[in-house]
């Protein structure tokens, strides 16, 4: 039970990591977990201190600063986030145990149309070649996470990705797969891949992601 | 999966009581729009002794009056503007140039030989026209750094609002907002940002509980997207029960502070329930089994919670008595024609609602009033979402691109005055105190 927590919050970490690239990151910490309180409390004071010391002057560095910084991010293009994320999942698939053309498979996203969660029939081939995987190795456990484009409040497409996610659970557990071995989550509009602001990053945006959070060992 | 089953059972033990469908509505009349006639607003001049402390006292307190949008604020010229020997105002000559109302600053006389006492400010309101001292406050400035005298500054500022108008003003309230993940207050000046630091990131959907003490938002951890109640003195945080697990937005306090609504979401759907705080219980609101609902709204009298529903396809603005009972839509919406609708949020003094909407595909700030149920859309320029109400009921500070970039901005209602709060880029999700922000916060 150990082991399998610990596996667990390995490959979370993994998928977390491999998750976190958002295309406008002034990122000054990581995210303090609610376990890790304490630990970051110093950090905590030391940034609420620097908060107040701003006067006004202080907030316009700041904030030129950030703009520089968000004007970088930017530059940062696709093609240097898709290749972080391939060599992520190559790393994750060293540590699930499976082969990498199956974790290649089983990270294979499908997409949604504008405000809809329905699977696009042209989809269903990816979700019918995970099976496969799910049945050679009865101890994986994936995560499956539902995002959103940029269109809509923040907070509807936390909704609105949970039911994508849902979505391909329900084809998934439809198909055989016991649905305790499927975790969903939605980011919403959080965790873009592709930053831009027309119809072909929206596309790419709607989508569900999938990653492995128990080991086929 | 356990977390399903509590809030089943939560759910289960839920008693619809039929409570009396109360009206919270006020009477006819379009209480919401921009009729502001020029002139009608007192004139106002803030006027300082002199000194590096009393000019900057006389900065905030002008800005800030400025902002309330109640008055016009004048500066003399120098003649008009100076101070008598014994701190007041040239009475004779304001009057002549029209001013109604003079704010001295000045130094406070010695109250005792200890030296801090003696680093106090006077602020006066004057009554220009009968040449009489309306009322006064003495401000402790003595070791105070910048933040406690802004704020000391802040509170003078709304009793000036208050002799003068008799209405409530806004420069001691805070607003939250999202930058970067993470959640920040600031002043509605646009100073004194302050970041919170909070269990996860990104942390969303800040919300005041009505004492200031307590903020709640969703967390992004690794286990899900819990609820989180944080005391904002002790920075302790507390999970709402049975938000562990699952995806938990759109916190929000009733107005006695005793229970929370959220939306909880999982395989099943999006659906609202409200938390008691004491008995550390959560019933639930709506069974949308095929659409979600979320984004709750209390209103002021507790009795009724605007939100958004996905049951006629597209999300839309629903209310119903806060025991979940009586749904129904509360704007009214053409299937096919009438744009996504998101994020209401009820007026202070309960007889609007404010939210945005989707026209031609970009979302712009609504109000509705509930005495007539007309709506009136109040941003035209960029995209705008996300309003929330300033507590004087008058003021929205709402997530604005006019400008080209997204942007916090606050428009006064009553003259369409807009401001760009500060020009920070990327701040979202604003919500605006519903008092004068606790002093513990931060």
């Amino acid at each position: 039970m150990t082991n399998r927590v610990a596996l667990a919050s390995l490959a979370t970490l993994l998928v977390a990591v491999a998750c976190s690239k958002p295309p406008a990151p002034a990122q000054p910490a990581p995210a303090p977990a609610p376990a890790a309180a304490p630990a970051t409390a110093a950090a905590d004071s030391a940034a609420r201190a620097a908060a107040r010391r701003d006067s006004l002057a202080a907030v316009a560095r700041a904030d030129s600063l950030e703009r520089a910084a968000r004007a970088s991010a930017q530059a940062d293009s696709v093609r240097a986030q898709v290749q972080r994320a391939q060599a992520d999942s190559a790393t994750a698939a060293v540590q699930s145990g499976l082969s990498a053309a199956d974790s290649a498979v089983l990270a294979e996203a499908v997409h949604f149309d504008y405000d809809k969660a329905d699977l696009a029939a042209a989809d269903l081939p990816r979700l019918d070649r995970k099976l496969a995987i799910f049945q050679a190795h009865p101890r994986l456990e994936i995560q499956i996470a539902g995002n959103c484009d940029e269109r809509g409040s923040d907070e509807y497409n936390l909704a609105l990705g949970e039911r994508r996610a849902s979505a391909a659970k329900r084809y998934l557990v439809a198909h055989g797969v016991a649905a305790e071995r499927i975790d969903v989550v939605s980011y919403g509009k959080e965790r873009p891949l592709d930053g831009g602001h027309g119809e072909e990053a929206w596309a790419r945006n709607r989508r569900d992601d999938f990653a492995v959070t128990r080991g086929a060992n | 999966m356990n977390r399903a089953a509590a809030l089943a059972l939560a759910a289960a033990l839920a008693l619809p009581g039929a409570l009396a469908a109360q009206d919270t509505t006020a009477p006819a009349g379009v209480r919401v729009g921009i009729t502001y006639t020029p002139g009608t607003r007192p004139s106002i001049a803030v006027l300082a002794a002199g000194g590096a402390v009393l000019d900057s006292v006389r900065t905030i307190l002008g800005r800030d009056l400025d902002y309330s949008d109640r008055f016009e604020v004048v500066v003399p010229p120098a003649a008009a503007a100076a101070l008598d020997s014994g701190g007041l105002p040239n009475y004779r000559a304001l009057d002549a140039l029209g001013t109604d109302f003079a704010v001295s600053v000045v130094a406070s006389a010695p109250a005792s030989p200890d030296p801090r006492a003696r680093a106090a400010v006077d602020v006066q309101l004057h009554d220009v026209r009968s040449g009489a001292v309306k009322n006064r406050v003495t401000l402790q400035v003595g070791d105070a750094g910048g933040e406690a005298l802004r704020r000391a500054v802040h509170r003078a500022a709304d009793e000036v609002v208050r002799w003068a108008t008799g209405a409530k003003g806004i420069a001691s309230s805070a607003i939250y907002y999202v930058a970067d993940g993470h959640i920040w207050r600031v002043d509605p000046d646009g100073a004194d940002r302050v970041l919170i630091p909070t269990a996860g990131r990104p942390s969303l959907s800040p919300a005041w509980s009505p004492d200031g003490r307590t903020l709640a938002y969703t967390a992004f951890v690794r286990s899900g997207q819990p609820i989180v109640l944080q005391d904002l003195a002790s920075g302790h945080r507390d999970i709402v029960p049975g938000t562990e697990y699952g995806m938990n937005i759109t916190p929000e306090f009733s107005p006695d502070g005793r229970r929370l609504a959220f939306a909880h979401g999982d395989e099943n759907g999006t659906d609202l329930y409200v938390y008691d705080l004491a008995r550390r219980t959560a019933t639930r609101l709506t069974v949308g089994r095929y659409y979600d609902n979320l984004s709750p709204a209390w209103s002021p009298d507790g009795q009724r919670i605007a939100y958004i529903s996905t049951r006629p396809g597209l999300p839309q603005l629903y209310v119903m008595q806060a025991d979940g009972t009586g749904q129904e839509a509360l704007a009214r919406f053409d299937f096919g024609s009438t744009g996504m609708t998101y994020a209401p949020e009820w007026s202070p003094d309960g007889q609007a609602v404010v939210f945005h909407r989707e026209v031609a595909g970009t979302p712009q700030v609504f109000v509705l009033d509930l005495a007539t149920r007309a709506v009136k859309q109040i941003t035209g320029e960029g995209r705008n979402e996300d309003a929330t109400w300033a507590p004087d009921g008058r003021h929205v500070c709402f997530v604005s691109s006019r400008g080209g970039t997204r942007l916090l901005w606050i428009v006064d209602l009553e003259t369409g005055r807009m401001r760009q709060l500060f020009s920070t880029v990327g701040a979202r999700l604003p919500a605006w105190s519903p008092g004068h922000a606790s002093l513990e916060a931060g």
